[in-house]
């Protein structure tokens, strides 16, 4: 995924990340303060909840602010909600080497860092037994496969969407492929991600689902699956392909608004954006398949030893129980994948939009239907990623 | 007491700081630049090998420490091009009011985000900006100009338009200190404004000159906003590429350009101040 948006400092992979989330929270899903009722569901398996506090260490954008006092209500939990800048490098750095593991109990962060925090030993897998409302996340949702590791469930989706391209229909018609963006005909009129983490992965679908090159997994790719993919990258780029890559949530909208850029890997909230600036701007729902993303929770070892390890999965089942989802997509227009989001909106009484939420759930829904379910996910730490970064290195020079 | 006992017990807080604060943090980057980057444990361990600075000198990262320098050194020359005429008519010919407005001139565009100030360049050198915007109206140019955004230029730009008072001030500072007599002798004696200028003021401003270059190359080095939002595609300088490489915990690498970007600014800073004096700069100011 990503997003990014607090500035253009932060840099390219997932400084960006920030900024979608800030734009989402402004797109105005909502915000502001409801008592709802109880989401069963959130309870079940616990009668006598005992109180605790647990610091959550997450993306900026996973938290719920006020709607938090629900879990208090619901479970004795306190939440105390701290912002890990959705960096996976600074994010893994402090996990394993630094303070995070006794600074906080449970982490988000975008998924594929699970490998590397479970084999330094820095998480817990979960305990599905304990989190009843795992059975009712929907089934791809569960198959993430940067969510576990050796078998064991490492990393639970607490939000999960899909990435495809911005276009301008107007200068290039209807795009249902990546090959617009490498199409000669609209040489300096693309754009990128500067981040190799997304960038990577959509050029690796691209020749993948195109039989132009053999590549296994899109966002886990070998080293010769790496090398072709960004070949290819840099060849386009020495050929001018590209007018820029873009960083950071200003820039994305920035270059869809001034029409400095006619099409664009990058979030679909940029096409809000544009449109709202008066830029008839489409999202493309791309025949080779989305990019998709999860951001997940994780245990953090230390929550283990201090003995937070059942107030974790209490809090992690709240989480999928359908407050949590109605509430954050009220906020950013984010979607649990859950059916429970649903059902908490429609029994809110009016605090949450039924169908606003059920169109939302449907909208994300489709996005990994919509080529029979040939989503290809982002994974932030794949197996070669220190080759990914000399990879950059080369295209940033070429 | 001695005075220079003295003299070195009050310096000695200071130093304390600096050593505190510089030189410690310095030395721990250069003493883990030597460290192993171990895939294993995605971390260092203690060593002393040059791997990281083979991979610097090895591989495509030089071009970007190259790349790098050279922009910055292309950026303090235009400032310097640009910067002396502004200061010897600040200083020279300009009235105390005019000073004033000037010098403020040149400081309002700080009182805003540098992120702000550079992001704003865009919409000045786009395809749709107001520049392009102008010339396409004009009648002067049937397409907009590419190469204003996106390219060497544009960076030059947004640089200059960021650093530009640091290459200033520091000429200021020199003007300030040449003895008017000087100036008067040369012209009592028939030199004209060029001779006196080429003889007298240019010799006497080459400490300023100095260090507004290195102040402004300096800056220009370490900088990255000016690059990501106006360069070229996936354009890369020294701070970027630290950036990507601490992103994917490469720690002995991000150590080894910090230290080598480290010890050719501590040679250019030597090589300043043997041959051209910098230290006269502020012998006044000690004074």
């Amino acid at each position: 995924m990503v997003d990014r948006e607090n500035e253009g400092t932060a840099t390219r992979d997932h400084a960006s990340n920030i900024s979608r989330r800030r734009l989402l929270s402004i797109l105005g899903m909502g915000g502001s303060a409801l008592g709802l009722a109880t989401v069963p569901l959130a309870r079940r398996g616990f009668a006598q909840p005992s109180k605790a506090t647990v610091r959550y260490w997450a993306s900026g954008t996973m938290t719920i602010e006020k709607f938090w006092a629900q879990l208090e209500r619901d479970e004795g939990i306190k939440v105390v909600f701290s912002d890990n800048g959705n960096d996976p490098g600074p994010v893994v750095s402090r996990m394993v080497f630094g303070n995070a593991n006794d600074l906080y109990d449970v982490g988000g962060l975008q998924g594929g860092a699970e490998k590397e925090l479970a084999l330094r030993n820095a998480i817990a897998p979960w305990d599905l037994s304990k989190i009843p409302n795992w059975n009712d996340v929907w089934s791809w949702a569960k198959e993430i496969p940067y969510t576990q590791v050796n078998g064991k469930q490492y990393g639970i989706p607490a939000v999960v969407n899909a990435d495809s391209m911005i276009y301008l229909p107007q200068k290039v018609g209807k795009v249902d492929s990546y090959h617009t963006v490498f199409d000669p005909k609209l040489k300096g009129k693309t754009a990128m991600e500067d981040a190799w983490i997304n960038s990577a992965i959509f050029t690796a679908i691209y020749l993948k689902e195109n039989n132009l090159l053999k590549i296994k997994d899109p966002g886990n790719l070998e080293k010769d699956e790496l090398q072709g993919v960004m070949e290819f990258l840099i060849k386009k780029k020495k050929d001018g392909q590209f007018r820029t890559f873009w960083n950071g949530w200003e820039q994305g909208v920035q270059l869809v608004t001034s029409q400095e850029v006619w099409v664009m890997t990058g979030w679909e909230p940029i096409v809000y954006a544009a449109r709202r600036a008066g830029v008839q701007a489409d999202y493309a729902v791309p025949k080779e398949g989305y990019e998709g993303w999860s951001n997940d929770l994780l245990l953090h070892r230390g929550a283990v030893d201090r003995k937070l390890s059942e107030a974790a999965h209490r809090m992690a089942n709240w989480i999928l129980g359908g407050y949590y989802g109605a509430a954050l997509s009220k906020l950013r227009g984010y979607v649990v994948p859950t059916d429970h989001s649903a059902m908490a909106a429609a029994k809110s009484g009016g605090e949450f939009d039924a169908k606003v939420q059920a169109d939302l759930n449907q909208h994300v829904k489709n996005k990994f239907f919509s080529k029979k379910g040939a989503t290809h996910w982002q994974n932030v730490r794949p197996t070669h990623f220190q080759l990914y970064e000399e990879w950059w290195q080369k295209l940033r020079n070429a | 007491m001695t005075g220079h006992r003295r003299s070195v017990l009050l310096a000695s807080p200071v130093v304390a700081v600096l050593l505190a604060l510089s030189v410690a943090p310095l030395a721990l980057v250069l003493v883990w630049s030597f460290w192993q980057w171990d895939p294993a444990i995605y971390w260092m361990r203690p060593a002393f090998v040059l791997d990281a600075y083979q991979s610097v000198v090895g591989t495509d990262r030089l071009i970007v420490i190259v790349r790098t320098a050279r922009i910055a050194l292309i950026t303090a020359a235009l400032a310097l091009l640009l910067g002396y005429p502004v200061a010897l008519f600040m200083d020279r010919f300009a009235t105390a009011r005019e000073r004033t407005i000037l010098m403020l001139l040149f400081l309002v565009p700080f009182f805003t985000s540098y992120i702000i100030r550079t992001f704003a360049w865009r919409l000045v050198l786009g395809r749709t900006g107001l520049i392009n915007s102008f010339l396409v109206r004009a009648g002067l140019r049937e397409e907009p100009l590419e190469w204003l955004l996106f390219s060497d230029f544009a960076v030059h730009v947004g640089l200059l338009a960021s650093y530009l008072p640091f290459m200033i001030f520091p000429l200021l500072l020199a003007f300030g200190r040449i003895d008017r007599s000087l100036i008067e002798a040369s012209e009592d004696l028939g030199g004209t404004f060029g001779q006196t200028l080429r003889h007298v003021i240019l010799p006497l401003t080459a400490p300023g000159m100095f260090a507004g270059s290195l102040f402004v190359f300096v800056m220009a080095l370490g900088s990255s906003v000016e690059v990501q939002f106006l360069g070229g595609a996936a354009a890369s300088m020294i701070a970027i590429m630290i950036q990507d490489v601490i992103r994917v915990l490469n720690f002995p690498l991000a150590f080894a350009i910090s230290t080598s970007v480290v010890l050719f600014l501590i040679l250019l800073l030597i090589v300043g101040s043997r041959f051209l004096g910098l230290a006269r700069l502020f012998a006044s100011v000690a004074r």
